[in-house]
């Protein structure tokens, strides 16, 4: 069984009195039982050149419904003001901002819904992978 | 400024090679890197079945911004999970020993973070980083 780990680490000494400090450990498993996800899509990059605009990233009838899939987002974007919009489903979940990362569940919980970007200005490059729950 | 870190490593056996990703970002205010979000909300709950539950209120002062939520679900019965809501949209699944970390732009007041627990009780714990909230002034 293939085995995958997400490990998210927070630290910060400044914003409470006390240092903050927290990690967690998950193994990506398939929904409802505990085999691994043998599917990726593999780290890509997506820059949405010229005139820019909304971007389906992910199409929600490619992917069965009502899964435990995965997805890492990355901007890579190093202009503080530029950030991607991300929308599931046509509703905004937020801003990624330059630098920022994300890991989103994503149910595909019906055909539409999409998993889009939007990027705030022209020549923005993401980085993204999708863990697939078959 | 407060100056928060998060940092994801991601590894896997799943292909032939091994597969490890890892990146770091200070939590920054929306736009700049000259000032952090000094903000933060945070809470343990016990989530019953049968009932959506608001997690976060959406409000005017995190309009556009780069609020940043985690959540972990600490339940241990794989079989368990809650459903993330974003006003009224299913976002995706989040089943036992699973976390995620994701933006939330609270653009409109209906942009509550909801959550519903299906298969029992589930346990979670999450943190909300944000900016520009003032406190509710007492009714009473």
């Amino acid at each position: 069984m293939a085995t995958t780990t997400a490990t998210i680490t927070i630290n910060s000494t400044d914003l409470l009195s006390d240092e903050l400090s927290l990690s967690t450990t998950a193994t990506l498993t398939a929904a409802g039982n505990s085999t691994g996800l043998t599917d990726v899509s593999g780290l890509a990059r997506k820059t949405v050149a010229g005139a820019h605009g909304q971007y389906t990233l992910f199409d929600g009838s490619d992917y069965t419904a009502d899964k435990a899939h995965k997805l890492y987002l990355k901007n890579i974007s190093t202009t503080a003001s530029e950030f991607f919009l991300v929308t599931v489903n046509a509703e905004d979940v937020g801003r990624l901002y330059a630098g920022d990362w994300a890991l989103i569940p994503w149910s595909a919980h019906d055909n539409d819904c999409d998993i889009k970007i939007d990027p705030s200005a022209n020549d923005m490059t993401l980085e993204y992978m999708l863990f697939i729950d078959e | 400024m407060a100056t928060t870190t998060a940092a994801v490593t991601l590894s896997s056996d799943l292909m032939q090679d091994t597969l490890s990703v890892s990146t770091e970002t200070t939590l920054m205010k929306a736009g700049t890197t000259a000032d952090g979000l000094d903000q933060v909300r945070m809470g343990y709950n016990k989530v019953p079945t049968g009932t959506s539950f608001d997690l976060l209120d959406a409000t005017a002062a995190g309009a556009d911004k780069a609020s940043k939520v985690l959540i972990s679900n600490d339940t241990t019965d794989e079989t368990y999970y809650i459903t993330i809501v974003i006003d009224a949209k299913e976002i995706g699944r989040l089943y036992a020993g699973d976390w995620m970390f994701i933006p939330w732009n609270q653009d409109d007041a209906t942009h509550d973070l909801e959550v519903t627990a299906f298969g029992g009780t589930n346990t979670i714990s999450w943190w909300c980083w944000h900016e520009g909230e003032t406190l509710p002034t007492s009714a009473d």
